[in-house]
C-alpha cells in the first residue's frame, strides 16, 4: 500500500524497554500514581480507618466528623471505610476478570487465524455473546450461580472476550499482510510460526489500549449489576454497590455519591493515562 | 461483494438458531415462572396449576421449544403472558421507541467523538485537550444511572427546562418528542462516546506516527491536510468497527436508560418482560436483538472491507 | 501515494477546524432550545381553563396525572397486586366501607344479611348502565362472584367467594347469595369484587378492553409507559366525575418519580419511598395524606422445615433482636409504624399492648437462644433485590448478629421470591411484606398466603390456630365481642408462634399536588376518584 514506508520489522530498542520508557513519560507517571494511590488506599484500608465496613449505627446519613471522616450511609456505616474496603472488592474483581477475558479473547483470535472454518465459527461465537444485552447475561449467570463475586468475575470476563478477540483478530488480518509477513511466508516459514513469531507481536498493540479501557469497562460493569440488584453480595461493599446506593440521596446528601464517584473517576483516568503511555511508548 | 453475503448469511442464519436455543433455554434456567408470577402473591396451586396449563407451560419442553419456533417462523408471535396484548405489538411499538432514542444517541455519539478526537490529535498541549480528556474521563467513570439521575435534577427539576421523563411521539407532536429525546439521549451516548474519541484518537495518533506522514511532513504537507486526507481515512476502519460494537452498547445500555426516563423502548419491555417472567416476549424480543445484531455487523464488515482494501475475504 | 506531493493546505489553521464544529454543535443546541420555546413537555398545565369557582366548590374538567412505579397487570385485574390503582376507575364494587368499617352502598343500594348468617339479600342500583350500553342487572353480580370463583383469576378473596353456593334471583335488580356457612369477611368480599362487564372479561385480562361501570372510561394502554381514562358521561353518580380524563403514567425509577412530582408532571401518586415523603412534608406545593390500608406490613418469615427455626424460642429471639425503631427511621423514612403484629390500627384486631410486644432487647434474644439450646445459628435470609429490601436486609442481617445469629443474604428477584413464596420453597428465613391485614380479620388468616392456616410458606400448622381461625372465620357478627375474642386467640398464637414476625406497618402514603382535591382508597387501595378535581 505505501511504497515510502519501510517493513517495520526491526525497532530501534527492545519491546520491554519501550514500555518502560512510555510509563517514564508524564502520562505513564500519573496514571501510576493515580491507581497506585487508590490501589494502596484499599490495600492499606485495615491500617487507615478502623471502623468496620459493615458496623451499623443509629447515626444515618450523618455528615462528616472525627468518629467518621466522610460522614455516613442511610443505615448508619462509616462511608470512608466502605469505599476503603470497596476498592479492594472492585481492584480483585477486575483483575481477575480483564486478564481472564484477554487470554480467553486472544486464544479464540489465533484460533481463528488457522483457518477459515475456525475463523467462522469464533465471530459467530463473538457476535452470540456481543448481541445478548447485559441484564439478560447478568441475570443468567447470577441466576445460575447465585449472586456473589464469582458471578460478576464471569459476567465481565465474558463481556470482554468478543473485544479482545475481535480487536486482535482485526490486527492479525492486517498484519499478515504486510510485507514482512508476506516475505516471512515466502521465505518458508510454517503458518504457525509466521502467527505467532511476526504477526502477534505486531497486532497486540491495540490489546493494551483495550486492556486499560477493560480495566475501566469492568468497574462500569460491576456498577451496573449492583445497580440491577445482581452485583456482589451484601453488604460488602464495592465502588459500584456505593454509587448505586447513593443515587437515591443524589439531592440530598450528594457527598455519598461525590465521595465513591471520585475515586472511580481517578481509578479510570489512571488506567487511561497507563494505557496511553504504554501504548506511545510501544510507538516510539 | 455477492459473494461475500453468499457467504456470511449461512452463518448468521447459523447464529439465529444458536441463539434461539441458548435464549429458550436460558430463560427456563433463570429461577421463577410465569405461572407463580401470573397468579399473584397468595395464590393456591390450583391456581398455579390452572394458569400453568393454559399458557401451555405443562408440555414437554421440546414442544415448547418447537411451537415458539413454528410461531417466529409463521410470523404469528401469539399473546403475551403478564404484560397483555399481541407479542408483536409491544415489540413493534418498543422498537419504535428505542430506534428513536438509540439514532439519536448514534448521532450524538459521532458529533461529540469526532471532534472531540480531530481536536485532541490536531495538535500536542492545547489547554483545552486537557478538560476534554477530563471530560471522557469522566463520562467513562460515572454510571449513566448517576448521569441520568443528575441530567434529571438540573434540567427538569432545577431548572425546569425539559420533562423529568416520559415519551412522546416524533409523528404526533416532534415538537415535544425532541424534549423527551434529549436527555436520554444523551445520557446514552455519553460514554459511547468517549469511548469513539479515545479509539479515534488513538488511531489518528497512530497514522500520524507513520512513517509516510512523516515523510509527508517533510515534504511541506500542511498538518491539517494530512490529518483530513491520509491520518482519518486510516483511522476511520477501526472506529467504525468500535462504533458498530457500540450500538450494540447502546441498546444494552437502553435498559438503564429507559427505565430512568421512563422511555417506553425494548430496554424496559425486556426488563418488563424478565421481571415477570414473560417467556414469549422476552424470546421473540431477544432473538430480534440477536437478528438486528447480526445485520449490523454484517454491515459493518461490509462497510469495514470497503474502507479499508488491505482487508480480504479470500 | 502521490497525493503527499502538493502542499496545498492554506492559510487556515487547524484550531478553526474544531471551532466550526464547536459552532455547530452549538447551532444545534438552539435549535433544540427552540424547538422546546414553542411548546414545552417540562410544563404542569393544570388543565383545562374553566374559571375557578372558588375554593369551595369543585371546579370541572382537566386530566389527573396519576404516576406508579410498577405497570399493571391485566391478568392480575381481580387480584390485589402492585397495581390496583385502575379497577375502582373504570369499575365498581357493591359496597364500600367508611373509616370504621361500615359498608355503604354503591352498586347494592342496600342489603340484608339472613339472621342465620347463611344468606345475604342485595338490593341493586337501577339506574347503572356498563360503558358499552348495556344495563347492568342481578345477572352481572352473580357473573361476578362466579369470576371470582376461577381459581385462574387469582383473587386472594376466592376462598370468601366459594363460600357462595347458590344465587335466587328476584326480579332484575334483587339477588340473594346463599352462603355453605356465615363468613364474617362477607364485607370485605363486596369491597373487594369489582363488577366486570361479563360479555368482555377475556379481553379484561387481556389488557385490550375494560368495560364497566365505573366513573371512567378506559381510552388507551401503552404497555410500559400509561393508561388513559376519559370521563363516563353516563355515570350513576349525578354530577360525576369532575376530572374529564385520568392519566396513569407508569416511571419506574423512583428518582424520576419523585423529579416529576417535583415539576408538577405528576399530580398524585403513592409510589414515593418513605425517605423522600420526609423531604417533601414542608413544602407547601405537596399534600401528604397516610393511608391505614395495612398494605406493606414488613415482616421476617421462618421456614419451618429448616430443623434450626423449628424451636419457636428461636423465633422469638429473632422477634426480640430486631431495632425495629431503627428500621422504620433508616430504611422507610419514618414513615410506618413499628408493629409486632399484622394488624392495622384501624383493624378490630388491633391492641396497642400487642403491637408492642415485641421491642428491641439483645439480651432477651441471647438469653432465649442459650434457653434453646444454640450456641451458634447461620441461616441463609432471601430478600428482593431492589435497593429498599436490601437495605431492610441488611439492617435485619446486622441485628441478628449482634445476638449471634449470622444471616447470609440471598438476594433475589421478584419473580423468584413469589415462586419461593407460594411454591414454599423459601431459606430458612425470608423478609418481605405482606396484605390484607387492613380489612377484616378472618381475611388476612384464610387469604394472604403467609398466614394460610391450611397451608403457609412457613409450613406452619397448628390445630389451635386452625380452629380459631376457622371459628373467627365461620361466623357472620364481625364486631361482635365473641368475635374480638377470637382474633385476639388468632394474634395471641401469631404473637407466640413467631412464624412470621411482623416488624413495621408501612400503609399507603399519598402525595399530591397542592391542587388535587377529593381523593380517596378504598380498603384494597383502588383509587376512588369519584369527587376527584383539580382547584384553580
Amino acid at each position: 500500500m505505501t511504497t515510502l514506508s519501510l517493513p517495520s520489522s526491526a525497532p530501534l530498542l527492545r519491546p520491554r524497554n519501550r514500555y518502560v520508557a512510555g510509563l517514564l513519560t508524564w502520562r505513564g507517571v500519573t496514571g501510576l500514581v493515580l491507581v497506585g494511590v487508590v490501589a494502596l488506599a484499599g490495600l492499606l484500608a485495615p491500617w487507615l480507618t478502623d471502623a468496620d465496613p459493615d458496623a451499623q449505627g443509629a447515626q444515618a446519613l450523618a455528615g462528616p466528623s472525627g468518629a467518621h471522616p466522610l460522614g455516613t450511609d442511610d443505615i448508619g456505616r462509616d462511608l470512608l471505610s466502605r469505599i476503603l474496603h470497596g476498592i479492594l472488592t472492585d481492584l480483585s474483581i477486575i483483575l481477575t476478570a480483564v486478564p481472564a477475558g484477554a487470554l480467553i479473547g486472544a486464544a479464540l483470535a489465533l484460533l481463528a487465524a488457522t483457518s477459515r472454518a475456525a475463523d467462522l465459527v469464533v465471530q459467530r461465537l463473538f457476535d452470540l455473546v456481543l448481541s445478548f444485552p447485559g441484564l439478560i447475561l447478568g441475570l443468567a449467570v447470577t441466576a445460575i450461580l447465585g449472586p456473589g463475586r464469582w458471578p460478576v468475575v464471569i459476567i465481565i470476563a465474558l463481556a470482554e472476550v468478543p473485544y479482545f478477540g475481535r480487536q486482535l483478530r482485526a490486527g492479525v488480518l492486517v498484519q499478515r499482510e504486510r510485507e514482512y509477513a508476506l516475505a516471512a511466508r515466502v521465505g518458508g516459514a510454517g503458518r504457525a510460526r509466521v502467527l505467532l513469531r511476526h504477526v502477534l507481536p505486531n497486532a497486540v498493540d491495540p490489546l493494551i489500549v483495550q486492556g486499560a479501557v477493560a480495566l475501566s469497562v469492568g468497574v462500569f460493569i460491576e456498577g451496573a449489576l449492583s445497580f440491577l440488584g445482581l452485583g456482589v453480595r451484601p453488604p460488602q461493599p464495592t465502588l459500584g454497590s456505593l454509587i448505586s446506593g447513593s443515587v437515591a440521596y443524589l439531592d440530598t446528601d450528594p457527598l455519598l455519591a461525590a465521595a465513591p464517584l471520585a475515586v472511580t473517576t481517578a481509578l479510570v483516568l489512571g488506567f487511561t493515562l497507563l494505557a496511553e503511555a504504554l501504548n506511545r511508548g510501544a510507538r516510539s | 461483494m455477492r459473494t461475500f453475503l453468499f457467504k456470511r448469511l449461512p452463518s448468521g442464519l447459523a447464529v439465529l438458531v444458536a441463539a434461539s436455543f441458548t435464549v429458550f433455554l436460558m430463560l427456563r434456567l433463570i429461577p421463577g415462572d410465569p405461572a407463580t408470577t401470573l397468579a399473584g402473591p397468595d395464590a393456591s396451586p390450583a391456581t398455579v396449576a390452572a394458569i400453568r396449563e393454559r399458557l401451555g407451560l405443562d408440555a414437554p419442553l421440546l414442544s415448547q421449544y418447537l411451537h415458539w419456533l413454528g410461531q417466529v417462523l409463521t410470523g404469528d408471535l401469539g399473546p403475551s403472558y403478564a404484560i397483555g396484548g399481541q407479542v408483536s405489538e409491544l415489540i413493534g411499538d418498543g422498537l419504535a421507541a428505542t430506534f428513536q432514542l438509540t439514532l439519536a444517541a448514534l448521532l450524538l455519539v459521532v458529533v461529540l467523538a469526532v471532534p472531540t478526537a480531530l481536536y485532541a490529535a490536531s495538535g500536542r498541549r492545547r489547554p483545552l485537550a486537557g478538560a476534554l480528556r477530563a471530560l471522557t474521563t469522566g463520562a467513562l467513570a460515572v454510571p449513566p444511572f448517576v448521569t441520568g439521575v443528575l441530567l434529571v435534577l438540573v434540567f427538569a427539576v432545577g431548572l425546569g427546562l425539559l420533562p423529568a421523563g416520559g415519551h412522546a411521539s416524533l409523528f404526533d407532536a416532534p415538537d415535544l418528542a425532541v424534549q423527551y429525546l434529549a436527555l436520554p439521549a444523551l445520557c446514552l451516548a455519553l460514554p459511547s462516546a468517549a469511548i469513539l474519541a479515545r479509539y479515534l484518537q488513538d488511531g489518528l495518533e497512530r497514522a500520524l506516527g507513520e512513517d509516510y506522514v512523516r515523510n509527508a511532513t517533510a515534504l511541506g504537507v500542511s498538518r491539517r491536510r494530512i490529518l483530513w486526507r491520509h491520518a482519518l481515512p486510516n483511522a476511520l476502519p477501526s472506529a467504525v468497527t468500535v462504533l458498530g460494537l457500540q450500538i450494540g452498547q447502546l441498546i444494552a445500555g437502553a435498559v438503564v436508560v429507559e427505565r430512568i426516563f421512563a422511555w417506553p423502548g425494548l430496554g424496559q419491555l425486556i426488563e418488563q418482560g424478565v421481571s415477570r417472567r414473560d417467556y414469549p416476549v422476552v424470546q421473540d424480543l431477544l432473538l430480534l436483538v440477536v437478528a438486528g445484531y447480526v445485520a449490523v455487523q454484517l454491515l459493518t464488515d461490509l462497510l469495514y472491507s470497503w474502507l479499508d482494501p488491505r482487508v480480504r475475504w479470500e | 501515494m502521490n497525493a503527499f506531493s502538493a502542499g496545498s493546505g492554506g492559510p487556515l489553521s487547524l484550531p478553526a477546524i474544531s471551532r466550526r464544529a464547536l459552532l455547530r454543535g452549538s447551532l444545534a443546541g438552539a435549535g433544540l432550545l427552540a424547538l422546546s420555546a414553542c411548546r414545552s413537555a417540562a410544563d404542569s398545565s393544570p388543565g383545562a381553563d374553566a374559571a375557578s369557582g372558588g375554593a369551595a366548590s369543585p371546579r370541572r374538567g382537566g386530566v389527573l396525572t396519576v404516576g406508579v412505579g410498577v405497570d399493571f397487570t391485566p391478568a392480575l385485574l381481580f387480584a390485589q397486586s402492585a397495581n390496583s390503582l385502575l379497577q375502582r376507575l373504570v369499575f365498581n364494587t357493591l359496597t364500600r366501607y367508611d373509616e370504621q368499617l361500615r359498608p355503604q352502598p354503591e352498586l347494592a343500594k342496600s342489603w340484608e344479611v339472613a339472621p342465620d348468617g347463611l344468606s345475604v339479600t342485595l338490593k341493586l342500583r337501577e339506574d347503572v348502565t356498563f360503558h358499552s350500553g348495556r344495563k347492568f342487572t342481578a345477572d352481572d353480580v352473580v357473573f361476578a362472584v362466579k369470576n371470582l370463583q376461577n381459581p385462574v383469576r387469582s383473587a386472594q378473596l376466592r376462598s370468601t367467594a366459594l363460600t357462595v353456593t347458590d344465587f335466587r334471583k328476584n326480579g332484575d335488580f334483587e339477588l340473594t347469595l346463599v352462603l355453605a356457612h356465615p363468613v364474617s369477611n362477607l364485607f370485605d368480599l363486596f369491597e373487594f369484587m369489582i363488577v366486570p362487564d361479563s360479555e368482555s372479561v377475556e379481553d379484561a385480562v387481556a389488557g385490550t378492553k375494560l368495560i364497566g361501570t365505573g366513573p371512567f372510561t378506559f381510552t388507551e394502554r401503552k404497555p410500559g409507559s400509561s393508561l388513559s381514562f376519559a370521563r363516563n358521561e353516563k355515570y350513576w353518580n349525578p354530577g360525576r366525575p369532575y376530572l374529564d380524563g385520568v392519566e396513569i403514567k407508569v416511571i419506574p425509577q423512583a428518582e424520576t418519580l419523585l423529579s416529576s412530582v417535583k415539576t408538577g408532571q405528576t399530580h398524585l401518586t403513592y409510589a414515593v419511598r418513605g425517605k423522600d415523603v420526609a423531604t417533601l412534608k414542608d413544602d407547601k406545593r405537596f399534600r401528604i395524606t397516610q393511608y391505614d390500608t395495612g398494605a406493606g406490613a414488613f415482616y421476617i418469615g421462618a421456614n419451618l422445615s429448616f430443623p434450626e427455626v423449628q424451636d419457636k424460642r428461636v423465633r422469638q429471639a429473632i422477634a426480640w433482636a430486631i431495632d425495629r425503631d431503627r428500621l422504620v427511621q433508616q430504611a422507610l423514612g419514618g414513615y410506618a409504624t413499628v408493629s409486632s403484629v399484622p394488624w392495622p390500627k384501624s383493624s378490630p384486631a388491633y391492641r396497642e399492648e400487642d403491637a408492642k410486644r415485641y421491642h428491641h432487647d439483645p439480651e432477651k434474644a441471647k438469653a432465649l437462644l442459650k434457653e434453646a439450646g444454640v450456641t451458634s445459628l447461620s441461616l441463609p435470609l432471601a430478600h428482593q433485590s431492589d435497593a429498599g429490601s436490601t437495605a431492610v436486609a441488611q439492617i435485619l442481617q446486622y441485628d441478628l448478629k449482634q445476638v449471634g445469629i449470622e444471616v447470609q443474604l440471598q438476594p433475589v428477584d421478584s419473580p423468584t421470591m413469589q415462586k419461593q413464596l407460594i411454591s414454599q420453597s423459601m431459606p430458612a428465613l425470608w423478609t418481605l411484606s405482606h396484605s390484607f391485614s387492613q380489612a377484616h380479620p378472618a381475611t388476612l388468616a384464610v387469604s394472604a398466603y403467609p398466614f394460610n392456616e391450611a397451608k403457609n410458606t412457613s409450613k406452619f400448622s397448628s390445630p389451635a390456630y386452625t380452629e380459631a381461625v376457622q371459628r373467627a372465620w365461620n361466623r357472620s357478627d364481625a364486631d361482635s365481642p365473641e368475635a374480638k375474642a377470637l382474633y385476639q386467640q388468632v394474634t395471641d398464637i401469631l404473637l407466640d408462634e413467631q412464624f412470621i414476625v411482623d416488624l413495621a406497618i408501612a400503609g399507603l402514603v399519598e402525595v399530591a399536588g397542592a391542587q388535587v382535591r377529593g381523593v380517596t382508597l378504598n380498603k384494597y387501595s383502588y383509587l376512588n376518584l369519584d369527587d376527584a378535581y383539580l382547584a384553580g
